[in-house]
């Protein structure tokens, strides 16, 4: 999933400053999921702005709703009629959702209330960690399923760099994982260590950002 | 004439709440408004944040004792969401201590009268 943050409320309150009229928008999918951004968060958010205004005599009608993705067109159907009403969205969707809403309605000001910040998984319940840096050229099957990429701080794909102690990374020993300890480890239980001795090739950054924004065609799904 | 809002307590039915019904001092009674619930662990931060958006002065929520929750850990869960209920409120610049978590047990309904009687104190001069 894609996961992200609240900006700190202070940003926040600035930022919908002099609007009359505000919608605070949930996403259904990613930042529900990682607690950013679904329907509980944007309750949260609207009633402290709300107290907010209240004690800063600011007068503003505060409207909430959330929908199930606002990376999708169709799902703007249900709200739009308020969209329309509003001086102003504040969306807590990813950037992907915020800029998709601002596209949809065109005229509108859409602002974020969140920093999005990684595609990662659930590691417990509150805890989120970074498994892809959405370089556009997979190598998971190299390395045993762990992405040398997104969890290597240096993303280094042939071997450690020897900053790692005790499974740790020198970036940062108390919580980062040496990323090169877990594909060895894991290649080891694999049976697969002699994998690693292969060279790896540079990675082909085109596909990522070097190749400026990305865009996917389906021909066969295009209508 | 506007109605006064109160205190309210949401009160786990395992624990303070029967705290509550022992309590025989019709004014500490008349000072809140009780929300029974399952646990503790169900205030809900927005559920909180929205008891002062309707105007009430202050919010408690009484769980039972540490280490002793039916649920294992609900009380603590409801400790950490009122830090956040905590945190929310000092950035709306509004004071903090306008909501408080306890630990009580059944038979604490002395405590639970102490409790309500200084928050009643406490919040006096800025309810209405």
């Amino acid at each position: 999933m894609i996961t992200a943050v609240q900006k700190p409320f202070d940003e926040i309150s600035e930022m919908v400053k002099g609007h009359d009229k505000l919608l605070i928008l949930g996403c259904g999918s990613c930042v529900t999921v990682c607690m950013a951004g679904g329907e509980k968060e944007v309750g949260i958010l609207a009633s402290t702005l709300r107290l907010f205004n209240k004690q800063n005599n600011i007068s503003m009608e505060i409207i909430e709703d959330t929908i199930e993705r606002q990376c999708d067109r169709e799902f703007f159907d249900a709200v739009k009629d308020k969209i329309l009403r509003a001086d102003a969205v504040l969306s807590m969707a990813c950037g992907a959702g915020v800029q998709f809403c601002a596209e949809v309605f065109e005229g509108k000001r859409v602002l974020p209330a969140l920093n999005t910040r990684f595609y990662g998984a659930t590691e417990q319940q509150g805890i989120w960690s970074e498994c892809c840096a959405g370089c556009g050229s997979c190598v998971l099957d190299k390395f045993g399923g762990i992405c040398p990429i997104a969890r290597c701080s240096k993303s280094l794909l042939n071997g450690p760099c020897g900053g790692s102690q005790e499974g740790k990374c020198e970036v940062d020993p108390e919580n980062i994982d040496c990323g090169w300890q877990l594909i060895y480890d894991r290649m080891k239980s694999l049976g697969l260590l002699h994998k690693l001795e292969e060279n790896e090739p540079i990675n082909d950054w085109s596909t990522g950002r070097d190749g400026g924004p990305g865009k996917i065609i389906r021909e066969d799904m295009v209508l | 004439m506007r109605e006064k809002k109160k205190i309210i307590a949401f009160c786990c039915e395992n624990s303070s709440l029967k705290a509550a019904y022992a309590v025989t001092d019709q004014s500490i009674l008349d000072a809140i408004e009780i929300i029974r619930l399952p646990c503790s662990g169900k205030a809900e931060i927005g559920l909180v944040l929205k008891c002062f958006e309707n105007g009430h002065p202050g919010v408690l929520i009484l769980g039972c004792p540490v280490d002793n929750c039916k649920y294992l850990t609900g009380n603590v869960r409801a400790r950490k969401r009122v830090g956040m209920v905590k945190k929310a409120l000092r950035e709306a610049g509004i004071d903090e201590n306008r909501v408080q978590m306890d630990f009580i047990s059944s038979v604490d309904s002395h405590k639970f009268m102490n409790i309500v009687k200084e928050m009643e104190e406490r919040l006096a001069p800025t309810a209405r």
